[in-house]
């Protein structure tokens, strides 16, 4: 078997030649390439199954033996200094292959149904194998520096991503603002390697636990305990940027701009995965810091309530889902400070899987919803225009329930058994934490449903909001490009005149249009063409035909299902079966991997939950989750009055007349949440304004004061040349008054010179 | 004290250097047979030059000998010793080879020019005849003139074929690096007159010699004088960004992927080598300057709307890197500086590159007047893209790489405190995160979002066959060495090794 370790950092590059032939096919021969698009789905999807059955059969001999396999080659060498490349294979590496490749495979397959009309449908499988390509070598590497590395394109990758649909400026920003607040991290991560190396002469990673571990033991006076934490918080501070934790954590929801096979794929399951991954590799260096651990739970904590709260209004059915994936990311991170490494890594999974669901089931619902309400996503991924789509699309409802329910911890789904092993850990170390870890878990169920309930229950909205006939609606004024436009678009009146420009210079403009949407659509057994999603609004707006959503084709369906099966499953990994029968062998599948890892951190190793305890904990945490439920359906149960305004909280408050108080309060909730935590506008404010302000100083001083000066100099020697030539006049009085003058004042000097030495 | 001819063989070295400039005298006696001769014989000459310079290079020169090889000297001027002094090492082979490869890609992306041909072209070969008489010339007279000789041509580039301002900017040139060059000819005679009675110009001679501290500090200041205007070090370098704004793409190409190199170059050749205790003593005040330049330039450049100053400013804050790497007086730091000049040089003029032909396509120089470009020019989006991902030290690409070793750089260097470093680390360190702020801005407002252009008066053609060839021929060592940099540090190592001999703690 040491050969198949051996040449295991082939797994990283397995997947490389895809982007790398679609790319060169592209720049070479764009058009026969784009004409046999859809065969290239096909290898992507195949060689990262040959990664897959590389990673189980990795899998399945980690469980038999768990044991650590590092080779390294060596990359550059200077003189006293040597960076190696390599790979290293443990548990955590194993885990992760698997979650990538799986859901890199189903989010594959899922893809090329979903951007099968694309024009960039090839740009989209360049990118998400570049991915995958840096994700697996990521998740292998055995030292920092490769870390680094793989860190940084995947976080490219993640940008190239967000900006895919590039036409739209809100997507320009968005993914300008996660490379940068990316850049914010790795900066961080790039400092604490630094300083590690410098403290320690090293990155890797074996090298780097001892040699920090004898530091810390033997209290060298040399390095500056300080100096020490401080790395360690740098380091840190990159995986609070991957993971979307508390201060960084405001390039996630906008990230959702993104195509949805790619937020499920990326900003849900893997990448954001690397910031856990982050910590849970380096943990053995975090644990001997307490300050550091402490730091990390609380990050956690915070993220994981600021998560719940935020998901709260958000009416974009992706921002929700986004905003939760943050939140658990937070609970993540707060039992990876808390020292439960199983935990943290089992949570990982389980999320990963069921929120890759989520977000599949939620494109899907996209996808139905786009042929009606068109191709905005600020439409078709609004949820005050779905609901009632259990009717249309029942498959993915199903899918989507299970997803959700998983996700509010009801028990035989995968999340139930992670979330309520944090709950647990999180009362013997603080009952703080406890008290918020248990009650965002209501949250968590709370929001969840709410998304629920609204997208599939009642009856498509998407009509009454037509009936109405309110102008004012947002969604109206909402332009195509998903600007805010200031124009109300007056139905019929505004959009002729749109259409005729489209006609006029139809062939410019027809690569802008088509970008997306060249779809035909089969509405009341007419086939339309539909170019543009004007014409669609148009449609509805006279004619009134109603269209209804429809089922996604089975290619969208079958990764949801597969992921059905892993929601539904997944848990038994980590579920300890053995400890009712028999005494001895308290193992599950996931403790016996990590055996090694565990004895690496020096804790947590004897942990035999007991039966009782087991079951008291989760009636708590689930009668939690069903308490949230309870409250989500019934403020969003279908009620028809509801839907003539966003803010239900507001209307149902408004009930009771004496309710005053609490329906301020909820407002003030309301707002925070919809305002995101006034986050974003305060990073806006003193960050972006800052660094504007900064720029135009700095770019004043250097035009006026440095170009200033020399243009100075320039003028000055100009004018006294110009001034030198009017001396020069010609005039024979001037000559000889300065004649004159000039031998008055040698006079004068020479007389003073002479007396002072006559005086001497 | 006469050297011996040590030349072994052949004279490659005055072959390089002499034959673009008089296969450019050549191009006057051509027949008027229109401008598509010339352009093919300019082409011919560089692409001959770069082949016989591989070539020459790849037999002749043993790269793991620290020692200046290759060496030529032939008695020029009798009177006052004066040699004609060539030869190279691993410090110049680098920007010998630099130059070779952006100035044939420089002469094929100046082929739209038609106005004035032929002298467009004899002034390109007698730039590159400059330039790489500068690198190899081993004779600090021989230096200075070569210094000089590449200011002519770079000043007529600039001041026929530039934009709108072309003449102050070209003023503006001239008068700072003629003025510079007066204190480099000051440092070089300075330093010949020292000590003997008849000058000595020799490198080698004069890198054994010791001199006074304060003798020795005004060379050293003289001296970085001159290579400060051309790094550009800050404040001097407000020339920089009215020149790359004014001049014709194909000579920002040689601006930026050359010019600017000439005064890293000087740095470590003359400032590093020669004036060792002095470079220790300023080293400490460099180095800070350079951190501050790094910030300084890049938070400038996020305030520029002209889209070929901001790139300017972007070289600014990159040559910043050079400073520093050059200043932590270690050996990953001057390796990381080498590494810096190679991989700058080549993303640099591939930025300028791609910044003048989307200028020559929408004609719009202001970053607000544009946008959505992206869906036009989709090969021209890519090529600009990856190069700018490039240039913010993306890995895998070479500027993450020069950037990394930098810092190690710093780290390492015995020189300084465990304070200071961290402080000039950290402010660097704030350099990466601004450097995507402007880059990826510029980025946004060029290419993303839609605009509905006029489509009368404007024409949109993707890149053509030359443009990309050019722009693929400029990405593909950039990515080779971010993969794999001992390409450049095979070069390069046992030279920085052999320089930093001289310093004590290092």
């Amino acid at each position: 078997m040491e050969h198949t370790y051996q040449y295991l950092w082939i797994i990283s590059f397995v997947t490389l030649p895809v982007p790398m032939l679609i790319g060169m096919g592209l720049l070479l021969f764009p058009v026969s390439t784009k004409k046999l698009h859809r065969i290239w789905a096909f290898p992507s999807v195949l060689l990262l199954s040959i990664v897959m059955v590389f990673s189980t059969d990795l899998f399945i001999q980690q469980i038999n033996s768990s044991s650590i396999y590092q080779y390294v080659w060596s990359w550059t060498i200077n003189n006293d200094f040597s960076l190696e490349f390599g790979h290293l294979i443990d548990p955590l590496t194993s885990i992760l292959l698997i979650l990538i490749t799986t859901v890199g495979i189903l989010v594959l397959v899922y893809s090329d149904s979903y951007m099968s009309h694309d024009q960039g449908y090839l740009r989209f499988f360049v990118y998400m194998s570049f991915f995958n390509t840096s994700m697996l070598g990521l998740v292998t590497s055995s030292n920092l520096i490769q870390i680094y590395i793989f860190w940084e394109l995947v976080g490219m990758c993640s940008y190239l991503l967000i900006g895919f649909w590039f036409t739209r400026p809100i997507v320009s920003n968005a993914c300008q603002k996660a490379f940068v607040t990316n850049r914010v991290g790795d900066f961080g991560l790039l400092l604490g390697i630094l300083g590690l190396y410098w403290i320690t002469g090293s990155f890797e990673f074996q090298d780097l636990f001892e040699i920090f571990n004898n530091l810390i033991y033997n209290n060298d006076n040399e390095v500056h305990f300080l100096f020490v934490t401080l790395c360690a918080f740098l380091l840190f501070s990159g995986a609070i940027a991957k993971s979307a934790q508390f201060p960084l954590h405001v390039w996630l929801p906008d990230a959702m701009e993104g195509p949805t096979p790619i937020s499920a794929l990326i900003h849900a399951a893997t990448m954001v995965a690397a910031g856990i991954f982050l910590v849970a590799r380096l943990l053995p260096l975090f644990v001997v810091i307490p300050y550091i651990m402490k730091l990390i739970a609380l990050i956690g904590i915070i993220t994981v309530l600021l998560g719940a709260t935020l998901a709260f209004a958000q009416k974009d059915i992706k921002r929700g889902l986004a905003y939760s994936t943050m939140s658990q990311l937070g609970y993540t991170m707060l039992a990876l400070g808390m020292g439960s490494y199983r935990a943290a890594l089992f949570h990982l999974i389980t999320h990963a899987y069921s929120k890759a669901l989520l977000f599949l089931g939620s494109g899907s619902i996209i996808h139905s919803m786009e042929g009606i309400v068109g191709y905005s996503p600020d439409k078709s991924q609004n949820m005050v225009l779905m609901g009632g789509l259990t009717k249309h699309v029942p498959i993915t409802k199903i899918a989507f329930l299970l997803g959700t329910l998983s996700l509010c911890g009801i028990p035989p789904l995968a999340c139930f058994w992670s979330k309520d092993e944090i709950l647990n850990d999180s009362w013997s170390y603080s009952p703080i934490f406890a008290i918020i870890a248990f009650s965002t878990a209501g949250l968590t169920a709370f929001y969840m449903f709410r998304v629920y309930l609204l997208t599939f229950e009642g009856h498509l909205n998407i009509y009454f909001q037509n009936y109405s006939g309110k102008k004012n609606s947002a969604f109206y004024s909402i332009s195509l490009w998903g600007k805010q436009g200031s124009k109300i678009l007056k139905k019929k009146m505004r959009l002729l005149p749109l259409l005729t420009i489209n006609n006029e210079n139809n062939n410019e403009r027809a690569s802008f249009f088509c970008f997306f949407w060249k779809k035909i659509y089969q509405t009341g057994g007419t086939v339309r063409k539909m170019t543009c999603p004007f014409i669609t609004i148009n449609h509805f707006g006279t004619k009134r035909i109603f269209s209804y959503p429809q089922e996604s084709d089975n290619t969208i369906l079958f990764p949801m299902l597969v992921l059905v099966l892993f929601t539904l499953f997944i848990g038994a990994i980590g579920i300890p079966f053995n400890q009712f029968n028999q005494e001895e062998m308290n193992l599950d599948i996931l403790s016996k991997l990590l055996i090694p890892s565990l004895s690496l951190l020096h804790q947590n190793q004897n942990k035999s939950v007991d039966w009782y305890e087991f079951v008291t904990n989760s009636t708590f945490s689930v009668s939690i989750a069903s308490f949230g439920i309870f409250i989500a359906s019934s403020l969003y149960k279908p009620i028809y009055s509801s839907l003539q305004n966003l803010k239900f909280l507001n209307l149902v408050a408004k009930k009771g007349p004496k309710r005053i108080l609490w329906d301020k309060i909820i407002n003030v909730i309301y707002d925070w949440s919809y305002n995101r935590g006034y986050i974003d506008v305060f990073y806006a404010i003193s960050l972006t304004e800052g660094i504007r302000r900064l720029a135009e100083l700095t770019s004043f001083f250097d035009r006026r004061v440095i170009d200033g000066i020399t243009n100075g100099v320039g003028f000055t020697s100009f004018f006294a040349g110009e001034g030198i030539k009017y001396v020069g006049g010609g005039r024979i009085s001037f000559y000889l008054l300065l004649y004159l003058f000039y031998v008055l004042i040698f006079l004068l000097i020479s007389s003073s010179i002479f007396s002072s030495f006559s005086s001497l | 004290m006469y050297l011996v001819f040590t030349t072994n063989s052949f004279p490659w070295l005055t072959i390089f250097v002499g034959l673009p400039i008089s296969a450019g005298f050549l191009i006057f006696v051509f027949p008027h047979r229109g401008n598509k001769v010339i352009r093919w014989y300019t082409i011919f000459i560089c692409v001959l030059e770069l082949l016989l310079m591989t070539y020459a290079f790849a037999y002749y020169f043993q790269l793991d000998d620290p020692l200046i090889q290759l060496t030529e000297s032939y008695k020029w001027i009798n009177f006052f010793d004066f040699y004609w002094r060539l030869g190279i090492d691993g410090l110049s082979l680098g920007p010998i080879l630099l130059t070779g490869f952006i100035t044939t890609l420089a002469t094929l992306a100046a082929r739209p020019i038609t106005r004035d041909s032929r002298l467009f072209h004899f002034l390109m070969l007698a730039m590159y005849s400059g330039q790489i008489g500068l690198f190899s010339s081993q004779n600090l007279l021989l230096f200075f003139i070569m210094w000089e000789l590449e200011l002519i041509p770079v000043y007529l580039l600039l001041a026929m074929w530039g934009g709108k301002q072309r003449l102050y900017s070209a003023t503006k040139f001239i008068l700072y690096t003629a003025g510079s060059s007066v204190f480099l000819l000051m440092g070089a005679l300075g330093i010949a007159f020292y000590a003997s009675n008849e000058p000595t110009f020799n490198f080698e001679t004069s890198a054994n010699q010791s001199y006074p501290v304060t003798l020795e500090i005004l060379f050293y200041i003289g001296f970085l004088i001159a290579f400060a205007v051309k790094s550009p070090i800050i404040p001097l370098h407000t020339w920089l960004p009215d020149t790359h704004g004014e001049a014709h793409y194909s000579t920002c190409m040689l601006l930026a992927g050359i010019l600017l190199k000439m005064g890293a170059y000087g740095l470590v050749r003359i400032n590093m080598e020669l004036l060792s205790h002095a470079h220790s003593i300023f080293s400490s005040w460099l180095i800070i300057v350079g951190a501050i330049q790094i910030i300084y330039a890049a938070s400038t450049s996020s305030g520029q709307k002209n889209l070929k100053k901001r790139i300017a400013y972007s070289s600014v804050s990159h040559m910043g890197f050079t400073i520093i790497g050059i200043c932590s007086i270690s050996d990953m730091g001057l390796n990381g500086a080498i590494l810096q000049i190679i991989s700058h040089g080549f993303i640099g003029a591939a930025l300028f590159f791609l910044s003048g032909t989307s200028y020559d396509r929408i004609r719009l120089v202001y970053l607000d007047e544009m946008g959505g470009m992206a869906t036009l020019m989709p090969k021209i989006f890519m090529m600009f893209s990856i190069l700018s991902l490039a240039s913010l030290a993306l890995p895998g690409m070479s500027g993450f790489f020069a950037e990394l070793v930098v810092f190690f750089g710093i780290i390492t260097a015995k020189k300084y405190f465990l304070m200071p470093k961290i402080l000039i680390t950290f402010v660097t360190a704030v350099g990466t995160i601004l450097t995507p702020i402007y880059l990826l801005s510029m980025l946004r407002q060029m290419f993303y979002g839609y605009k509905l252009f006029n489509a009368t008066n404007s024409y949109f053609f993707d890149s053509g066959p030359r443009e990309l060839f050019v722009s693929i021929a400029i990405l593909l060592p950039v990515i080779s060495i971010g993969i794999y940099p001992d390409f450049v540090f095979s070069l390069s190592v046992d030279k920085v090794e052999a320089i930093l001999s001289n310093y004590f703690y290092s």
